[in-house]
Formats: C-alpha cells, sequence, structure tokens
C-alpha cells in the first residue's frame, strides 16, 4: 500500500479519547454530567453549563449536512488527485456540529440539510477518520 | 448623549504603494505612517500612542514599529483580531486618549502577503501567511480544510440555501467594487469585470471562484487620532469620530447561525446607539469584503436591507457611486487592495473630507460606517464616522 499522503491528524492531551474511539469504530465525545449536552471539540468544561464534570459516551453517528463546500484548488499535495472534493459542516443529531467529508456521492449532488450518516477511514494502522456518507 | 460622541477625530492618513510591491509589511507600514503624518502636519515627536498590527509571526510588532519612528509612546500595542483590528486600534486610542495615556495615536497595519507568497516556487502553496505554530492539527486538515475560503464559503452556501441568494448576487458586489476602481488609480485591478468574467474564472472552493474572493497584496494604511480639540490647530479638516463597537460571535463561525447572521449585527446596534444614528443615515459604507459573500450578509446584518434580501439590494446597483448607498468606493478589497480594512477606514475619512473629483466623490457625504471582520471569521468591529 502507497504511503498515506494526506496530512494525519495530531491529537491533542484533550482530545485523545477521541482518537482512541475512532480507532475502535465509535464515535466519542465529552457529555455534561450535569446538563446531559455534548460538545465539540474536546476542551475541560462543558460550554453550555461551565461544569467540569463529563463521560465520554458514544454518538450515533447520524446527522444531517448543515453547510458544505466543494474545494477545486489544491492547497496540499496530498489532494492533488482527489479534487473537486466535498467538505461539509455535520451537524449530529446529538447536537454538536463538526468538520468531514462526505463521500460516496458526486459534490453536485450534496444539498443542505441533507442526511448523513458516519463511515470510519482507517487511514493508517492506528489512526481512523470520521467520514459522512447519505443515509 | 454619549459622552465619546463627536469628542475625537481622524486628522491625517496614509497608504502605501499597493499591490506587488516586493517590501516587508513594516517597511510598508513605516511608509503609510509617514504620508499619515506629514497629511496631519504632524511629526514624529508628537506622537505618543500606537496601535498597530502587522503578520502575525512578528513577536511584539509596534515596539518595532515605534523603534523604526524613532519614539518612545506612553501607549502602545498590537491587536490580535485578525480584520477586526484595525478599527479596534481607533477604538482603543480613543480609550487610551481618554483615560489620559496619550494624546495622540498613530494607528496601521501594514501586511507583505504578496512578497511572502512569491519569496520561493513552493510559499504560495504551503500558505505561507499563517504561522506553522499556528495552523489546526486535527479536525480540519485531514479532510483537505484548509483557510479561510473555505470557511467563509461555508456560509456564502448556507445563505444560499436559506434565502435564495445567487453567484450572480456575488458577482453584482465584485462588479461594483471593480468599476471603482477603474477610478482609483491606486488600485491594482484596472480591466473591468464582467458577468461573463466572473462565471468563466475557475473555482477555487464552490461556491468561490476566483473573483469571489479579495487580492494577495503588499500593502499598509495608517491613521492619526487625537481629540477634536487638538485637530483645530492642525492641518486637516478633521473627520469626527461619532460611534463604535465591537461583537464577537466567539461560540465559533459554525456554531448557531453565525455564519449567515454575524457579529455585524450586534456590533452595529451598537455603534449605531453610540452615534444615534441608524442606517437611512449612512451615505457611504466600507464593508471589510474578504469575499463578495461577506458584503452581502453584512449589508443584511447592517440593516441596510432585510436579512435574505441581500442578493437584490446588490443587485439593485445600490453599491454603485450614485447608488442608495455607495460602497467601498476605493474598490475594496476585491480590487485596490487587501491591506485588512485598515484602507477601508482610509477611503471613509477621505469621502468625508470631500478631497474627491466628482469622478469618485460620494455626492454630499456626512455619514460613513466602516466594517472590521476577522479571527476567527467571528471578531467583528464598527466605526461610524461623521463630517465635522
Ligand atoms: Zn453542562
Amino acid at each position: 500500500m502507497a504511503e498515506y499522503a494526506k496530512p494525519i491528524p495530531v491529537p491533542s492531551i484533550e482530545s485523545k479519547p477521541y482518537w482512541e474511539g475512532l480507532k475502535q469504530h465509535r464515535l466519542l465525545m465529552q457529555r455534561c454530567d450535569d446538563c446531559g449536552k455534548f460538545w465539540f471539540p474536546p476542551s475541560l468544561l462543558c460550554p453550555h453549563c461551565t461544569s467540569d464534570r463529563f463521560t465520554w459516551s458514544q454518538l450515533s453517528g447520524n446527522g444531517k449536512v448543515f453547510s458544505y463546500v466543494v474545494y477545486h484548488r489544491v492547497y496540499h499535495p496530498g489532494f492533488a488527485t482527489e479534487v473537486p472534493y466535498t467538505v461539509a459542516v455535520i451537524e449530529l443529531d446529538e447536537g454538536p456540529r463538526m468538520l468531514s467529508n462526505v463521500i460516496g456521492i458526486a459534490p453536485d449532488r450534496v444539498v443542505c440539510d441533507m442526511r448523513v450518516k458516519i463511515i470510519y477511514d482507517d487511514i493508517t494502522e492506528s489512526v481512523t477518520i470520521p467520514k459522512f456518507t447519505p443515509a | 448623549m454619549n459622552a465619546i460622541r463627536d469628542k475625537y477625530a481622524i486628522v491625517g492618513t496614509g497608504k502605501s504603494r499597493l499591490g506587488q510591491v516586493g517590501a516587508t509589511s513594516l517597511g510598508l507600514l513605516e511608509e503609510a505612517i509617514k504620508h499619515a503624518l506629514d497629511d496631519a502636519g504632524l511629526k514624529n515627536n508628537e506622537i505618543d500612542g500606537l496601535v498597530v498590527r502587522g503578520p502575525d509571526d512578528l513577536y511584539s510588532h509596534h515596539q518595532l514599529v515605534a523603534q523604526r519612528l524613532g519614539i518612545d509612546v506612553g501607549f502602545s500595542t498590537s491587536l490580535d483580531n485578525g480584520g477586526a483590528s484595525q478599527i479596534l486600534a481607533i477604538i482603543l486610542a480613543v480609550m487610551a486618549v481618554e483615560a489620559g495615556m496619550a494624546t495622540t495615536v498613530v494607528c496601521g497595519y501594514g501586511r507583505d502577503s504578496w512578497t511572502r507568497t512569491h519569496a520561493s516556487p513552493s510559499a504560495h502553496t504551503n500558505n505561507d501567511l499563517i504561522p506553522a505554530a499556528q495552523r489546526p492539527r486535527e479536525h480540519g486538515p485531514e479532510f483537505g480544510h484548509f483557510g479561510a475560503v473555505s470557511q467563509h464559503a461555508f456560509g456564502a452556501r448556507r445563505h444560499m440555501f436559506e434565502y435564495g441568494t445567487t453567484r450572480e448576487d456575488f458577482a453584482a458586489v465584485a462588479m461594483a467594487f471593480r468599476r471603482h476602481a477603474l477610478r482609483n488609480p491606486e488600485a491594482v485591478m484596472k480591466k473591468e469585470l464582467t458577468l461573463d468574467d466572473y462565471l468563466r474564472a475557475r473555482l477555487i472552493v464552490d461556491p468561490f471562484g476566483l473573483f469571489d474572493c479579495s487580492l494577495n497584496s503588499d500593502g499598509a494604511g495608517a491613521v492619526v487620532v487625537t481629540t477634536v480639540q487638538r485637530a483645530r490647530s492642525l492641518r486637516q479638516k478633521p473627520v469626527l469620530i461619532k460611534g463604535f463597537a465591537t461583537f464577537n460571535n466567539t461560540k465559533g463561525w459554525i456554531a448557531e447561525d453565525h455564519m449567515i447572521s454575524t457579529a455585524a449585527v450586534k456590533s452595529g446596534e451598537r455603534a449605531y446607539n453610540m452615534a444615534g444614528l441608524g442606517p437611512r443615515d449612512v451615505d457611504t459604507a466600507q464593508i471589510y469584503d474578504c469575499f463578495t459573500y461577506m458584503v452581502l450578509t453584512q449589508l443584511e446584518d447592517y440593516g441596510f436591507c432585510k436579512k435574505g434580501e441581500g442578493g437584490a439590494f446588490v443587485r439593485s446597483g445600490a453599491l454603485g457611486l450614485n447608488g442608495a448607498l455607495p460602497t467601498n468606493t476605493s474598490g475594496g478589497q476585491l480590487s485596490e487592495a487587501h491591506v485588512e480594512g485598515m484602507l477601508q477606514i482610509v477611503e471613509g475619512v477621505r469621502q468625508l473630507q470631500g478631497i474627491y473629483g466628482s469622478d469618485r466623490q460620494v455626492p454630499d457625504a456626512e455619514i460613513a460606517l466602516i466594517s472590521g471582520h476577522g479571527g476567527n471569521q467571528v471578531c467583528h468591529s464598527t466605526l461610524i464616522l461623521g463630517s465635522a
């Protein structure tokens, strides 16, 4: 297999459990022990109620495309053969929004608010990234 | 009445050479400050305050600027709010003078983006404007997501979905500003832009094509801020600072509805309140135009038209010199040069001074609204100026 040429995410101390979860094909985010809401990206305080008590919890992996763009310009050589590709803001059913790719559909057929579900892309032996495809 | 309104003034403006200059950001800023001081009729030793911004990798930027100017100053700092910084600089200058920390403050910004991105064959794709340590390393680059174009394009796309806005609407913004630039000898863009040119241009990050994006420029701008009282003894007719505000949608650009209803809403309300004015009083707007869409949404957010009606507003010809709201009358960042909002301030002041010939002058311009937008798309600043 050819060497992976795209950027490989570098976990922070705070995001490590998120990346560990993805490796096991589970979408984990922090859920507040006090107000019950999820948040993303990882941080130490609940942005909804400032509680410092949380549990890493599994999400459904279902959501919708809040917005999306189609890259035509190559900003990184790893994407030279990939353009045009779709990058989207995904709104998960549990609330948080995250960036990802929408795959398995031509970029010009993606629309805002379309339903999507998560796909786990094992980009190396130790790193998995979350992508989305029409539900 | 607000205690600060009409108490402070801008008394000098300056620009450096613009475009493909080949210079350092500090050198460009020196040029602009020199012109601003000459315009005001002030010497370097009459400046006792400095609020500036430069490239993000220049530590303690203001110290380097003051050293080059050969001045010790009572109040001095560099700002970090991206394109919202330049109006914030003027706000801080007023606050410093009001607090007795300075009397006469230079505010300015210089950037050497063209020079940097042409320093080597790889410099452009490496996006050498962002220091390596500041680039995100997760939650973005792994998806091939890089930089400001696509972040703003998310907003454009959602606005199109919610309100039926089209790329033809964005084109109307780009074409209006290009027409202004053709009357401005300092503007980088010299050729007329047709709808056909706009639609045929290559896509960068859809829905944005080449002409939706601001220019990659070298350039600098500077202004001098002092009290109206002190302004009376200076060379230029002062331009009054009537209102200002900032607001920051710091929950994030992709949070809530921030990408289609920006921090300009609250920044604008607060600035209008301070000035005792509303959108109908504004004779010319100088709007932060990093991308065409950002003009359209800010025109809505500032109340020049209703939310969702920005497309029809810009297609009506409103932005032209004799339109309902002559906007970015020097060509803006889309067609004059991109100096992160600093040139918008200079142009707003000069329109109110009435220095232009009839080909470029907004008729009877008495009130100008200027906007700044930046950081990670969430910081906003507003300045409302009036002729004396
Ligand atoms: Zn909570």
